[in-house]
Order: structure tokens, then sequence, then C-alpha cells
């Protein structure tokens, strides 16, 4: 069970701000964020849409801590993990020591790491690709093993950043199947996506718009 | 194995399955020990060198190739895996360990290109000193891959940075050969200048003077300093 903060809730932002101000004198600067409020809580699915460049991986790479705010707060309760959109990873390391890598970041024992990397290979089938260097991946198995990376520590709040680029049909399916688990278990599930194609999946959904996230209806 | 070893294992890995990196070290080395030796011997004898001109240029081609090679692999070591490193702090491993790691990479690829670089001198060339010869080697190429992961931090673009430390490396290189009748105090200051005295000396009499040791070890302490906080200046997201 994850931890919960004392109000229910996982993660809570209030009042994101974000500007990128040009690096050369009388440059552009682009408001991305203008005061961006969500909560999470435990075992909830909530999508973030928007258009292309509405902010949506600025937000998510806020929410993570990989970018800093102008202003506002996130609180987080719990461990978070991380799919980017871009998948990070180092290209000339095998799946199976990009594994042991993150899992040492992560603080788990060599065991752990181990049990968690089979189990996730088995659900998401990329078993026969332990031993491939991540550059030789498909880019829908690279996908697989950049989720793979986010669960590996087993986390309370799972921020996915559009998670089933490349998936093909089966995968897509199977990244469903292990979401619905997740939330069974608890754990608090964000997907940003450009396009929400299945809303009812969706406890809740948010548009980011004008630097703002809305909260939308979802059919029951 | 610890935080620290699994890090630097992964980045010598990472390192070591690049070809680009093994043409640098396998390559580069003859390719400009040879060059420059043969450019050099065109040139007249120096009244005031400990050697033929060109010995004289098979050293300065060791040593540019050394601290070259040292300086991109520490460029790259910073920029290439710029993303992967944010998303393995993220996941919880420390800043400075990330950056150890990094360095203790750094000082592994140092080690073998000047002992590639080292190799390819005395097939053409009698080395008095080679112990010597070899720890100058390393404190050049050390002196350099920090600059490198510098250069690295402050300008995080693979060709801006290559172009930056070519220059500098160059530059530096054929002002500190003491070939050039200059008088100029700044020459002193270069980064090559001290390491260069120190291996000429190891190559050609066998002899190390205590002042030139010291300054190219003080130069790599400080080039340490810099990098550390270029590194930890940069920030996560950069």
């Amino acid at each position: 069970m994850p931890n919960i903060g004392e109000d229910g809730v996982v993660l809570r932002a209030a009042g994101l701000a974000k500007t990128y101000d040009s690096r050369v004198p009388f440059g552009r600067s682009v408001e991305v964020l203008t005061g961006a409020d969500m909560r999470l809580g435990p075992g909830e699915v909530v999508g973030i849409v928007g258009e292309n460049g509405s902010g949506k991986s600025t937000l998510l790479q806020i929410l993570v801590g990989a970018l800093d705010p102008d202003g506002g707060s996130v609180d987080v309760a719990g461990r978070v993990g991380w799919c980017p959109q871009e998948s990070r990873l180092y290209e000339r390391l095998t799946v199976a020591e990009t594994f042991d890598l993150f899992g040492e970041a992560y603080g788990l024992s060599e065991d752990a790491v181990e049990s968690a990397r089979d189990d996730l290979a088995a659900r998401l089938d990329f078993e026969r690709f332990l031993d491939y260097q991540v550059r030789h991946l498909s880019g829908g198995n690279r996908q697989k093993v950049n989720l793979a990376v986010a669960l590996l520590h087993d986390p309370d709040v799972l921020l996915l950043d559009e998670p089933y680029t490349g998936f093909d049909w089966e995968t897509y399916l199977a990244f469903w199947d292990l979401t619905e688990d997740l939330v069974e278990e608890g754990v608090a599930v964000a997907v940003i996506s450009h396009l929400v194609n299945e809303r009812e999946r969706f406890d809740r959904i948010y548009e980011l718009r004008d630097g703002r996230l809305h909260e939308q209806e979802v059919p029951s | 194995m610890s935080r620290l070893g699994t890090a630097t294992a992964a980045h010598v890995r990472s390192f070591a399955r690049e070809p680009v990196n093994l043409g640098f070290l396998f390559v580069l080395p003859p390719v400009v020990v040879e060059v420059y030796g043969r450019a050099m011997a065109t040139f007249p004898e120096f009244p005031f060198a400990t050697a033929g001109a060109g010995t004289l240029g098979r050293v300065a081609g060791t040593l540019f190739s050394t601290a070259f090679v040292a300086g991109l692999l520490g460029l790259f070591q910073v920029i290439s895996a710029r993303r992967g490193d944010e998303r393995l702090v993220l996941c919880g491993l420390g800043r400075t360990t990330l950056l150890a790691s990094r360095l203790a990479a750094l000082v592994a690829a140092t080690l073998a290109v000047a002992a590639v670089s080292l190799v390819v001198l005395s097939l053409s060339t009698a080395v008095s000193a080679p112990g010597v010869a070899y720890a100058a080697l390393v404190g050049a190429g050390l002196l350099y891959g920090l600059l490198g992961v510098v250069v690295g931090a402050v300008l995080p673009r693979e060709l801006e940075g290559s172009l930056v430390l070519v220059f500098l490396a160059d530059a530096d290189s054929a002002l500190s050969t003491g070939i050039f009748a200059t008088d100029a105090p700044l020459v002193e200051f270069f980064p090559l200048h001290y390491p260069h005295a120190l291996f000429t000396d190891a190559v050609t009499t066998g002899t190390v003077r205590g002042g030139d040791a010291a300054a190219t070890a003080a130069y790599v302490l400080a080039a340490l300093a810099a990098a550390f906080v270029a590194y930890r200046a940069r920030g996560v997201s950069g």
C-alpha cells in the first residue's frame, strides 16, 4: 500500500508556473504553465491531454523533479516512477545491464532487481532481448524497457509520458492489464498523451490548455 | 558491487563498445605521433634543444594525442550520456556518485590512451625514463579529460565542444614545445606547459624536475575542482 498524505492524496501540484526565457537578447519567451493544479489519489488513473506544444512534458518533468518550476509546488507521498517520452537510457548497455544500473540507483538488491526484471520482461514480452544493447532495440521494444525501468522499484506514483508510443496492439493491451493490476495494488497512475482513445480507462482526465489543467467529464 | 562500482563499470562498458572511442584510442596516437615527427624532422636542429627536431616532434605528438583524446572522452562522458545521467539521478543515484563514476571511467580511459601513446612513441624513439614519461602523459591526459568535462558542462554540444578542445589543445601543444621564440610569460600558464617539460625530460634525458611534477599535479587538482563545480552547477536538467 502506498504512503498516503493526510488528505488521501499521493501527488498534489498547486499553482505550477513555467516560462522558457530566451537565452539571447530580444528573443521570445514562451509561457508554458500559468498556474496548473492537479491531484492524484491512490489507485487512480488520470489522463492528461493537450495539443502539441501545450506543455504536457514540461508539466511531467516538473512533477518528477527533472525541471524546476518558476512558481507553485509539488508534494508527493511515496516512491515515484517516471517513464519519460524519450527513453533516456544508455544506448550501448544491454537491457539486463540497464536494469542492474537503474536498480542500483533505486537502492534495490541484486535479487530484487533480477526478480522485478524477469517479471516485467515476461509481462511486457521482452525476455529474449535482455542481452541486446538498447541501441539495437526497435522503437516498441525500447519503449517497453523504458516503461519497465520506471516500474522496477515498485513505485507508489507512476507518471507516464506517452507510454504506449510504438506499442503494437498486443503490447498496448498488456500495458493496460499491467496498469489495472498496479491500480488494484493502490498505485496512482498519470498518463500523458496527446491522444486518449479509450476514455473509460481513466478515472479523471485533465486537459492542459492555456497553461492550466481543466478537469473534463469522463463517461462512466 | 557498490553503487560507484556499478556505475563506473557501466560507463567503461559504454566507452569500450563505442567504435569512435576505440578509433581515437588506437588510431589517433600513431597517426599524430608520426605526422608530428615527420613534419618537425624537416626543421633545422634547435641549438637549445636536448634532442633532434624529429624526436621533439614525436614527443609533442605523443603529448598532444594523449591530451586531445582524453579531452574528447571527458567531453563525450558529459554530453552524450546527459539524458541518461539525468534519469539516473532522478532514480536516486547521487549526483556526486555519478560524477565520481564518470571521473573513474575517465581515469581508466586516460591510463589506456597514455599507454597506447607511449608504446607508439617507444617504437621509434628511445624513452630514457618510461615510468616518469607515462606519469607525465597520464597527468596531461587527466588535465585535458577534466577540461573536457568542464567544456561539456558549460557548452553541452558535441560539435562546438570538440572545436573548443581542438583549438585549445592545438595551441597549447604548439606553444608548450618551447620551439617558438616567445618571451610571453602567459605561455607558462597553459595547461600543457609543465607536463610537456616533464615528459620531454623523461624521454630525452631521464631526469625529473620536481617543480614540473608539482605544477602538473597542481594543475590536475585545479582542473578537478573546476570539473566538480561545473558539473554540479549544471543542474539536473541543465
